[in-house]
């Protein structure tokens, strides 16, 4: 594997791409493309990471992204176990400390976590004495998504710099979308966020920390230079909150409809981090046209969180 | 028992006297204060029985008010109590406390005003105000019995940091409380606009995905507590002034004739949003590193401090940083200084708000705001006397003559016959926070560990030592006389 044993001893945790340099991202991307070759064998399995205990930290549900880092977890050899919040007790009123306490006492080498509450996982790694890898903290950060969505533009396009990626929709909520703006700025894509002002917020929020992106209401104005189009679940709860008129005047403005579909060139990627609302971001015949690589994107991921894991334990 | 405090430099706003010179207290009272001129006189004055506390390098001052403590007793006792509150007022340079209506129970009757009043008598270190409910509960439905709690003494009414979102419910209070003589204290925050707040909106809460308070949620309410106050006459007091609209909100009513005042805590007059971010690496460096050129513009370079409190030293999301309102802006906090300059804040305020562990070691959004700001007080806002961005006198009067004018009272004063509050700080010594030596039981501060420069050495309430540094001023220390 490339990576030199100094860098490795340098990184500890995960927590979200910002505090990753552009050869660390090609490193984990180029680590990736093994991983994946691993998992094309018949037996999917390596040693790598025999005899780690790696746990599952599931403050909120994701079947996806959990079942995502069990197969990492295994295919590498590792014992995983999932602690779910639900039936535990932090129902009982444990608090996020005292439960990796416990986790840290019980021998788990490595935590990963997925929480409701933004900034969670840097709390865990003040009290955790091994890695902590962040599966999607609240609006903050989705780092694992990231990767694999670099991972997945650089398979299909060659490299990232110069690339522009349009993300579209509910950006203001998304963790997908912050994760995305640093690996990409960092990568060097031209960045294009898209959507109604109300999910996006006051332009100068965005540009005072990523002074590259650029900020855009109107899809069909944006549409036709991109090179890859990222579409963003849109909770519906957002329209009864008041942030849209309606789920109809959303798609007709900002969904990736057929008629969309067909000014895109063949090329231009789709992209969703799923699960979809088909219909309203995404049309179905969107999502199964041959240009997307939504599916991809999840087998992807199984790689790219193999290579974290071997990264960090390694 | 006689004191004669000597050497120290006077500041006493209330008689607008900034001297050198020696203050004799006897029996509880300011007696005399001498002047350098005076000295031969002085001599002949003096007995036998008087104790000697050296001020030399010192500022003497009458003692602080807070117009905004959370004393937390009765209810919760787990985060403050009487004693250490009025402790840790005492090690802050503060005489009088104004407590904020606890949790639960909460000041809305007579009877819990009464018993805060009598644990305060027998358990306090110095005096306390009690601020009575402005709705039962403070839960912003129906008005306490404001009367009865104005006969058990209580001196302003508040909801404390729930703000009131009904307005006819606020016009009526206001109306209300006019009559009886005394004012609504109002920490503005719109409801809606505040649902859900973790931080202040900007660039740092969308970077870091905290759900924001804009600024437009307070200065919406101050608008519309202005707007009140006009229309009923009432004194309005604005708690916690956090934005640069703010200010610009309370200047302009004032200029108008609106009876408002309002005061400023020392961590919104010297903390940002930044603080939020801690150690993360901060990607544009433009509005802070202008910042961090204006700071560097040190007027006293030679004092050898660094030019700013350090946010670096934070790890990210210290829910420390949490406190209500939230950390604001450069610009805000810009504003609020001058705010303070020119008069139009009438007070500094800590907002004293002790939290125990539990409350705060946790998922930031989740942690109860709050800052334990007695202890720190004067050291923060004397970094803008240091920076040179404000005066010291001004200082000394926005925490004595400022908060009793609020009050309608006549200031603490170290006039002849007044109550002999003083404060001895030494604006000049640094030291580093550690909040784990707080006498308060919180010790919920983003200023562990930072250093500071301004010590409280003394603190006298009603004529007796409340708190006294490291046998500070004794005569074993003092050259012979």
């Amino acid at each position: 594997m490339p990576t030199s044993s100094t860098e490795r001893a340098r990184r500890r945790h995960v927590i979200d791409l910002d505090d990753f340099s552009s050869a660390e991202i090609e490193e984990i991307l180029t680590t990736a493309e093994s991983m994946k070759e691993v998992l094309s064998r018949e037996i999917k399995q390596v040693p790598a990471l025999r005899g780690r205990t790696i746990v599952n930290m599931f403050y909120e549900d994701s079947t996806r992204t959990r079942i995502s880092f069990e197969l990492a977890a295994r295919a590498l050899s590792a014992n995983i176990v999932n602690f779910s919040a639900r039936g535990s007790s932090v129902e009982k009123g444990e608090s996020l400390v005292d439960t990796v306490r416990t986790l840290q006492a019980l021998g788990a080498d490595i935590v990963v976590m997925r929480h409701s509450q933004s900034g969670a996982p840097y709390l865990v790694a003040q009290h955790f004495r091994g890695s902590v890898i962040n599966a999607g903290d609240g609006r903050h950060a989705h780092p694992t998504q990231a990767l694999l969505d670099l991972y997945t533009m650089r398979e299909h396009l060659g490299q990232i710099g110069g690339l522009h990626v349009l993300i579209v929709g509910d950006v203001l909520h998304s963790r997908v979308a912050r994760s995305n703006l640093w690996g990409l700025t960092r990568m060097g894509a031209r960045v294009t966020l898209c959507g109604p002002a109300t999910l996006l917020g006051p332009p100068a929020y965005w540009t005072a920390t990523w002074p590259e992106v650029t900020i855009s209401y109107q899809l069909d104005a944006v549409l036709d230079s991109a090179d890859v189009v990222m579409l963003l679940r849109l909770q519906k709860e957002r329209q009864q909150a008041g942030l849209l008129p309606s789920l109809r005047e959303y798609t007709r403005l900002y969904g990736l409809t057929p008629e969309r579909l067909a000014r895109l060139g063949k090329r231009v990627l789709i992209m969703h981090p799923g699960p979809m609302n088909e219909g309203v971001e995404i049309s179905p015949e969107a999502a199964t046209a041959p240009n997307a690589v939504i599916e991809e994107q999840a087998t992807n991921g199984v790689a790219v969180r193999m290579a974290l894991l071997y990264r960090l334990a390694g | 028992m006689r004191y004669l405090i000597k050497n120290g430099s006077i500041i006493d706003p209330a008689q607008r006297v900034a001297t050198v010179g020696d203050v004799l207290v006897t029996d509880g009272k300011v007696e005399r204060l001498f002047e350098i001129a005076d000295r031969a006189e002085e001599q002949h004055v003096l007995g036998d029985d008087v104790e000697i506390i050296d001020a030399r390098g010192a500022v003497v001052a009458p003692g602080f008010t807070d117009l905004h403590t959370y004393l937390r007793q009765p209810g919760e006792e787990h985060k403050e109590t009487i004693a250490s509150g009025t402790l840790a007022a005492a090690h802050g340079g503060f005489t009088t406390v104004c407590a904020m209506p606890t949790e639960h129970p909460t000041h809305d009757t007579a009877a819990t005003v009464r018993l805060v009043q009598e644990l305060a008598r027998r358990e306090g270190h110095v005096h306390v105000d009690v601020i009575g409910a402005l709705t039962v509960g403070r839960e912003g439905r129906v008005l306490a019995d404001l009367a009865e709690l104005a006969e058990a003494g209580c001196i302003a009414f508040s909801d404390g940091d729930r703000a009131l979102s009904d307005a006819a419910l606020m016009r009526h209070a206001l109306t209300y409380a006019a009559a009886l003589g005394l004012p609504v204290m109002s920490l503005c925050q719109e409801a809606r606009l505040s649902a859900g707040w973790a931080m202040h909106e900007g660039a740092v809460s969308t970077r870091l995905g905290l759900p924001g308070c804009p600024a437009a949620a307070e200065e919406a309410q101050i608008a519309r507590d202005i707007a009140l106050a006009e229309l009923t006459g009432a004194h309005l007091h604005i708690c916690q002034v956090s934005t640069a609209g703010g200010v610009a909100l309370i200047r302009a009513a004032r200029a108008r004739g609106v009876r408002v005042t309002a005061e400023v805590s020392p961590h919104h007059l010297t903390l940002t949003d930044r603080w939020v971010l801690g150690n993360l690496a901060i990607h544009d460096p433009a509005p802070v590193a202008s910042s961090a050129q204006r700071r560097q513009s040190n007027p006293h370079p030679e004092l050898g401090l660094p030019s700013w409190l350090d946010p670096t030293r934070l790890p990210p999301y210290d829910p420390s940083t949490r406190v209500c309102p939230p950390l604001r802006t450069e610009e805000d906090i810009e504003a609020l200084a001058e705010g303070l300059r020119d008069g139009t804040i009438d007070a500094i305020a800590t907002g004293h708000s002790p939290q125990s562990r539990v409350e705060k070691e946790c998922e930031y959004g989740l942690a109860a705001p709050g800052i334990s700001g007695l202890e720190t007080a004067l050291a923060l806002v004397l970094s803008l006397v240091h920076r040179g961005e404000m005066d010291l006198v001004d200082v000394v009067a926005r925490l004595t003559e400022g908060p009793a004018q609020v009050l309608g009272r006549s200031p603490a004063t170290l006039r002849p016959g007044a109550r002999a509050d003083i404060v001895i700080f030494d604006p000049d010594a640094a030291w580093t926070v550690d909040a784990t030596r707080f006498v308060s039981r919180g010790q919920n501060t983003p200023l562990h560990g930072q250093r500071l420069k301004g010590q409280v050495m003394l603190t006298m309430a009603g004529g007796n030592i409340v708190f006294r540094r490291d046998g500070f001023g004794a005569p074993d220390a003092k050259p012979a006389h």
